[in-house]
Parts: structure tokens; C-alpha cells; sequence
């Protein structure tokens, strides 16, 4: 397989890849690089952090008196930030990369936001669990989840008052998309899901006494159907497999949708909502590596920080810190904007959050100093301005430049763009690094991910 | 010389000597000058109840359907003896006494959607119920009217979609130091000046390059500008006051902005409406106190424009939550030095008479103030903008 499309399979499948780990494949087929990369994800390992003080909690001790209890929410907090921190950490230096970015990509689906770490880190590894595997038991397990029941209000569905939240965000968000139910459908199927609730342990608890068991006319049927039954009936619809097709190739291939990919996509999705074949039909095409799409698509800021991690890696130290980047840059995990989720695309960029895009290598890897000198240049002329800064939070990171030195040994310093690049760089930004003086590898890695091309993958 | 002309000359000196004297004079200049109308917008954020915000207390339907967290006559701020405010919303009600007020009521459109996201970028958009546009309101208005990023400012750290235009965006500024400083760093200055490219916003490349050179250029005038002034005015401690002291900053520096667009967010009231939206209100209130105050020490307020809505009401029902679910038409504020029509400008729709949704029946479309606010306000054709004839409104 070409290098440029290892890459760029890498890029979307995974956070990037280094030329020493790219060495292995070139001379793979497609389809065994691919299945490479399925059967590195093919273990399930979770995310957890170390909650002592919640493992033996019973609800009595949890509420023991109202302080207590907010005693334990504003600790429980702290843990949320805690575990976004790890997952950072485990997307920057896990071995299962498609899992993890498909976990990544399910969260901005099955939205959610908790302030209960065991529910929250619960919710987070059943995305994980069900990254690769069945849709239809995905929707079933994620309906079921406390996180979601608390988020889309479906403990206060009732038998005799509905809350058409949860039903409304299942059609629109989570298979169906705007325009393909009724209003009508949502009433119906918000009685379906009465009786969702769950126990302190976050198992799922289904109360027969606020279940109705009416009638429902949902989609031209009708019976007394329970959740489970309306998400079959909702995936019995081809326009469910033709959603989520379209967001996956939206997301994984381009923005600009190509609808004849996406129907043949569809097609083989629909057949049995098996999430690894339809991605690894997806990866195995054609047009997935045609010029058009490589390089071509924004990062977000969740791909910023994991990426530089493939090229050197970061171990953030300050749970704060690693919190702050995401909340400048746009992206919070665990703290989603709303049930949408983020927009992505050109929705990452404004004034603010693309001078931080282009300011974060430096700040992490080099002192928040780019190199300037040029070619015959003894000194850098534009010192002064970095002398001048002060007050400047430094992030507290380790930073291992030995793993970039080993992995990029081979690579010539003039080559380094063709590997930390997925896009072609701009004529008169060519013309500048042509200029520079290029003496340190290190100082032009930086130089190069200083560049709005390293936006790109 | 006209003052388009002027303050297009000025913005481009300054940008090119940088002289804070010279700022300074300039923003005298604009801010002594009459007429320099600015608009402000305001978004409260997951769908404001507008019947607990603007009480019907003399109608029984409306506690007949909130047994529980319908708002008893008593805590009310009575406006006309049909409509009180909540009791959070006494700045208001001098603003309302001072004639400063526009209530508009049963603002919507038809077909309403009642998805949070989707409501958003209809109101943002200004499009139909069942049409996707891709640009927002004012970011068209910077496209045809207005050819500079910093003309319309969000005072966040992200930019919302009623703010992005096809060509241009505006701009999203929380902190205007910061940002000139970091494009300050002389890599990154190299970078933008080197890039060569006639199509600069065809492509998702050329979008980041055109960001940052524009961020460069606005970046620099912004915080020159607005450095000139600063407030003496408290504000309460809350990131929404913050933002309308930044606007006022904006506006009193003499910035040649526009369109400022601030959110408040938190108002999908699903369960335990009653406190919640108690503080929301307040919050919002005791923020826009300040903010006209500040505005009106520099005599700047009768020249600005406030305009309050949210993506949709609530349903008229409680539900079994002590919430409220979302609904559709809903109730707008329109705050100004410069009202034709002070108070409220149109009775409440009928709490009997509900769509099959069981929500209220809108009765202007929210469009026709978008279109008043640009002919009448902003002077320019709204048309374009809203790409269909609206019949404007006399508020203003």
C-alpha cells in the first residue's frame, strides 16, 4: 500500500502514523492493512480511573444529608475532568486506534453529559464496547444507560405525562434524522419508552408501574410495543442505515457528500447494522483514498492533541491544563455543547480557536517559540518578541523528542513535511520554509505543525 | 468627507502606523458623532419560557395549565394590568417606565420546529421551517453590506451560525488583548504574509489562511480601539455580564462594529423550572442594567439597539417535571434609547386556542423584525439579506 494512503487511512481510521510503524505496511495489500488495523481494535479494553471513594458507596450514604450529598457531586466532578484526562491519554497511546477513534466518533453521536463518574465512565465504555459491533444492540444498550436516561429526561417519561425528550433525539439525532418521523411518531413512541429507570449501581431497571401498555401507532404500525420494539421498527427503515452512512462518511471521508458512495455504503449496512463491515467496506474502496479527500479535512481539536501525540509524544501532567486546551480550542469531551454534539468542519475554525490551533505545537513542544532564522541568518531577528513575554502559564507536559528522533531517524529533513503533512502546502508558504535555515530537525517539526497545512488531515 | 469614507480611511491608518493618539482621536470622533447605530443581540439559550417570563395573570387558562409553576399575580410586576413581569425582571420595568421597552409577543414561524438545534439555526439563519441554509443572518449582512470580519463581534470564544456569511464571518472576541497578542508571534505574521492564493475561500485550506489573515488585521485595530476606554460601571459577576461589558467597551471605544451578538444559556427548563429560571432572569436583568447604563454614560444607548429572543417558547402545559417542554411562538425584547412603539406592542396570543401541539399560535413572523431592524436600523436591503420581502414593522 502507498505511503500516502497509509497515512491517510491512518489519519481518519486513527490519529496519524509515524514513517517507522508505516514501515511494516508498505508493502501489505490494502486489504491487509485493513484488516491490520480491525484486528488491532478486535480487544475491548475499558476506560478506568480510580474511584475509591464511589466503589462501595451505597444511595443511603450518598444521601446521607444534603451536604453530604453535594460533598460527593462536587467530588464526583472533579473525577468527570479526571476521566477525560485518561481518555485523552489512552486515544494518545492505546494500540486499539480504530476503537478509539470510533469511540471518539460515537460520542459526538450518542450525546451525553454526566456529572456522576460511574455512570458517565459507564456510558463512555458501553460506546467503546459497542464501538465496532452491532447497531441495533448499540441503540438498545445506550437507551438503557443511566447517563442517557438522566440526560434525555426519560426518568420523568410517565405512564399518564409523557417527556417527549428522549423519543424526539432517538428519530432525530441517534437514526432517522430531521424530517423522517412525525411529531406524531414522537408522542406514540415516548410511551414506549415509560418505565425507563435505573438503580444506584447504574444497572438499568425497567418499572412495569409507570410502563403503559397501550396501544402505539408508530410508522404505520401499531401494538403495545416497549423501547426495544420501537427501535426495531425504526431500523426496519432503510433511511436509519442511511443516516448513519452519511454521517460516517461525512465524518471519515468528506463534508461534501458524494450520494451514489453513501447509497452503496447503505446497502451494506443495512443488510445486518454490523458497524465493522460497512467501516471496512468503507476503508477498502477506492474513492476513500481519491485525491479529493486527502488531506482536505479539518481537524478537530481532539485530532490536534491526540495527533501531535503520534509524532511526539505528550503526557499532559495537569488534569486543569488538558481541560483548558480543549475548552479554547472548542472541544470539551465529556462536555458536549449540546444533544447535537459538535458541528465539526469549518465550525472548529474562528479567530480565536485557529491562532491556538497554530500557537499549540509551539507552546508544548518548544516553549511557545518558532524558529524564524532564515538561511545565512546567525541569530533569530524576532527574539525580541519572545524575550518581551512574561507571565505566560507554562502547560506542565512530558515531552518524549527520543521517540521522534527514533521514529523519523530515517526521514531527511527536507522529506519531513511529506510525513507530518497531509495536505499540500500553499505556494508562497513553500517559498517561506524553503527560506529557513533548517538546521535542527526538531525546531522544523515544529515549524511545520505551525502551519495552517498541519490542520489538515 | 462622508463618514463611511472616514471610517474606512481611519481603520486602514490605524492599521498602518498604529499610533494609540491617533486611535484615541478617532474614537472621540466616532462616539461624539450622532447616528452610528449599533445592534446588540442577545440569545437566551435553550428555549426561554416566555409565559413565566411575561405572565398572563388575569387568565385563568394559563393556571389552569400550571397548577404548580404558574406565577402567582402577587410576585408579579404588573405592566398594564394584563401582563406582569417576573419579579427578576425589575430593570426592566424601569427601562419599560423610561419607554425604553418593546415588548413584542407571539414572535414565530410557521411550521415550528422544536428541536433546540435545529430551532437555533432557523432563527440564526433566518430560513424556513424547512429550509437549510449554510450562512447566517448577519453573516449574509457582512457578505452584501458590511466587507469587514470585525463589524459584527460575538462576545464568545466560538462563533455562532448567525454570524458566518458565505464570504466572510464575524468575529468571536472574549478577550481582545490576548488575541492581538498571539497574532503578534512573527512565524506565524511570516506564514500569513507569504501565502499566495486568489481563491482564498473555495477550499477548507484557504478558509484557515483567510481566518488568519483576517484575524491579524481586526485583531490590531480591535484592541487599539477599544483599550481607549474603560468602563466605571459594575456590572454583576457573571460570564454574561462580562460579555455585555466587553460590548459596551466596544461600543463607548468608538469600534466601528456593527452587530454584537451575546448568549445566555440554560433555559431548557425540562424539571425544577421555578428557581431556575428565577436566576436565569435575573442574571439577564440585573446584566442589562449595567450595560444600559454604561452606554448611557457615554451617550452611546440611544444609538444602540438591544434585541432579546430565544430559539422557542415553551409548551403551554407544565409537565409532570414541574418543567415545561418546548413550545414555539414566544416573546422578544427590543431595548433602545430610540423606540417609536415603547410597551407592548401586541396583545398575548390566546392560551385557548393552541396548535394540535398544544403550544401557542405565532402571529409575526421573526422575520419581519429581522427585516425592520436591517431597513430601518441598519439601513441597508433587506431583501438580500432575508431573500424574500418582509413587511417591516414600526417599533422603530
Amino acid at each position: 500500500m502507498k505511503k500516502e494512503h497509509i497515512q491517510h487511512l491512518y489519519w481518519r481510521a486513527g490519529f496519524g502514523i509515524n514513517p517507522k510503524a508505516m514501515q511494516s505496511l508498505l508493502d501489505k495489500s490494502r486489504k491487509s492493512v485493513v484488516d491490520l488495523l480491525f484486528y488491532e481494535s478486535s480487544n475491548y479494553i475499558p476506560l478506568k480511573i480510580d474511584t475509591p471513594e464511589f466503589d462501595t458507596l451505597t444511595f443511603e450514604e450518598f444521601n446521607e444529608t444534603k451536604k453530604i450529598h453535594r460533598a460527593y457531586i462536587e467530588k464526583s466532578k472533579l473525577k468527570v475532568k479526571e476521566l477525560n484526562h485518561e481518555w485523552i491519554h489512552k486515544m494518545s497511546f492505546s494500540n486499539e486506534t480504530l476503537r478509539e477513534k470510533m469511540t471518539l466518533f460515537w460520542a459526538n453521536h450518542f450525546v451525553c453529559q454526566d456529572r456522576f463518574i460511574l455512570y458517565i465512565q459507564k456510558f463512555n465504555n458501553t460506546l467503546r464496547q459497542n464501538a465496532l459491533g452491532n447497531f441495533k444492540d448499540f441503540v438498545k444498550a445506550i437507551s438503557k444507560e443511566p447517563t442517557m436516561i438522566d440526560y434525555l429526561d426519560l426518568k420523568q417519561n410517565r405512564k399518564n405525562k409523557p417527556n417527549e425528550n428522549f423519543a424526539r433525539e432517538l428519530f432525530e439525532l441517534f437514526t432517522l434524522g430531521v424530517g423522517n418521523y412525525s411529531e406524531n411518531d414522537i408522542k406514540e413512541s415516548a410511551k414506549a419508552f415509560t418505565g425507563y429507570n435505573y438503580n444506584f449501581e447504574g444497572d438499568f431497571v425497567f418499572n412495569e408501574k409507570q410502563h403503559n401498555y397501550d396501544f402505539k401507532h408508530v410508522f404505520d404500525k401499531a401494538g403495545r410495543y416497549d423501547g426495544d420494539d420501537i427501535i426495531d421498527i425504526v431500523l426496519e427503515q432503510k433511511q436509519c442505515a442511511r443516516f448513519i452512512c452519511t454521517k460516517l462518511y461525512s465524518y471519515f471521508v468528506n463534508s461534501t457528500l458524494n450520494q451514489a458512495h453513501i447509497e452503496d455504503m447503505t446497502d451494506v449496512f443495512y443488510s445486518d447494522y454490523h458497524i465493522e463491515t460497512v467501516l471496512k467496506y468503507m476503508f477498502t474502496q477506492d474513492w476513500f483514498y481519491s485525491p479529493e479527500h486527502i488531506g482536505t479535512k479539518i481537524k478537530s481539536p481532539v485530532e490536534l492533541i491526540v495527533g501531535m501525540s503520534q509524532i511526539v509524544p505528550v503526557t499532559f501532567k495537569e488534569t486543569e491544563q488538558v481541560l483548558g486546551i480543549q475548552k479554547m480550542l472548542g472541544q470539551i469531551l465529556l462536555y458536549p455543547p449540546n444533544v447535537a454534539g459538535w458541528k465539526g468542519g469549518k465550525n472548529w475554525i474562528d479567530s480565536n480557536t485557529l491562532m491556538l490551533r497554530l500557537k499549540l505545537p509551539s507552546a508544548l513542544l518548544s516553549d511557545g517559540k518558532i524558529d524564524t532564522k532564515v538561511k545565512g541568518d546567525f541569530y533569530d531577528s524576532f527574539s525580541k518578541y519572545y524575550e518581551n513575554r512574561k507571565g505566560n502559564t507554562k502547560i506542565k507536559a512530558s515531552i518524549d523528542w527520543d521517540v521522534f528522533k527514533t521514529n523519523y531517524e530515517e526521514v531527511e529533513i527536507e522529506d519531513l513535511n511529506n510525513y507530518l503533512l497531509q495536505s499540500p502546502i500553499n505556494k508562497g508558504t513553500l517559498n517561506y520554509l524553503n527560506r529557513l535555515s533548517k538546521t535542527s530537525k526538531l525546531d522544523y517539526c515544529v515549524q511545520l505543525m505551525s502551519i495552517p497545512e498541519y490542520q489538515m488531515c | 468627507m462622508d463618514r463611511r469614507k472616514f471610517i474606512k480611511n481611519s481603520s486602514l491608518a490605524s492599521s498602518l502606523f498604529l499610533v494609540p493618539s491617533f486611535v484615541n482621536a478617532f474614537s472621540q470622533m466616532v462616539t461624539s458623532e450622532t447616528g452610528y447605530k449599533r445592534l446588540v443581540i442577545i440569545q437566551l439559550s435553550g428555549g426561554n419560557d416566555g409565559l413565566n417570563t411575561l405572565v398572563p395573570f388575569r387568565n385563568d387558562d394559563y393556571y389552569r395549565a400550571r397548577p404548580t409553576i404558574g406565577l402567582k399575580k402577587e410576585g408579579l410586576i404588573n405592566l398594564d394590568n394584563e401582563l406582569g413581569l417576573h419579579s427578576s425582571l425589575r430593570p426592566l420595568k424601569d427601562l419599560y417606565d423610561q419607554g425604553y421597552l418593546t415588548i413584542i409577543n407571539n414572535v414565530g414561524y410557521p411550521n415550528p420546529n422544536r428541536s433546540h438545534f435545529r430551532a437555533t439555526d432557523i432563527w440564526q439563519t433566518a430560513s424556513d421551517s424547512n429550509q437549510y441554509l449554510q450562512t447566517g443572518w448577519i453573516g449574509r449582512y457582512l457578505d452584501h453590506f458590511n466587507q469587514k470580519p470585525d463589524a459584527a463581534i460575538e462576545l464568545d470564544e466560538s462563533l455562532s451560525l448567525a454570524l458566518k456569511g458565505d464570504k466572510l464571518n464575524g468575529m468571536a472576541i472574549k478577550n481582545p488583548a490576548l488575541l492581538y497578542k498571539t497574532t503578534q508571534d512573527p512565524y506565524l505574521k511570516n506564514v500569513s504574509k507569504h501565502y499566495q492564493d486568489n481563491h482564498l475561500n473555495e477550499h477548507n485550506l484557504g478558509y484557515l489562511y483567510k481566518t488568519l489573515i483576517d484575524t491579524k488585521s481586526s485583531a490590531r485595530y480591535i484592541y487599539e480601539t477599544s483599550k481607549t476606554y474603560s468602563s466605571s460601571i459594575d456590572y454583576p459577576k457573571h460570564d454574561f455580564s462580562k460579555q455585555l461589558k466587553t460590548t459596551a467597551q466596544f461600543i463607548n471605544s468608538g469600534l466601528n462594529t456593527k452587530v454584537y451578538y451575546a448568549s445566555l444559556t440554560g433555559f431548557d427548563t425540562h424539571i425544577y423550572q421555578l428557581n431556575k429560571h428565577k436566576r436565569l432572569l435575573k442574571v439577564y436583568a440585573d446584566g442589562m442594567k449595567a450595560f444600559v447604563k454604561d452606554l448611557q454614560s457615554k451617550d452611546s444607548f440611544k444609538d444602540t439597539l438591544i434585541l432579546t429572543f430565544s430559539e422557542f417558547g415553551r409548551r403551554v402545559n407544565q409537565n409532570s417535571g414541574n418543567g415545561t417542554d418546548h413550545g414555539s411562538a414566544n416573546t422578544l425584547f427590543v431595548i433602545g434609547g430610540d423606540l417609536k412603539k415603547p410597551g407592548v406592542y401586541n396583545n398575548l396570543a390566546s392560551l385557548s386556542d393552541l396548535d394540535n401541539n398544544g403550544d401557542m399560535k405565532f402571529e409575526i413572523d421573526f422575520r419581519t423584525i429581522y427585516a425592520t431592524v436591517l431597513k430601518k436600523w441598519l439601513h441597508v436591503n433587506d431583501q438580500v439579506i432575508l431573500n424574500k420581502p418582509f413587511e417591516p414593522l414600526d417599533f422603530i
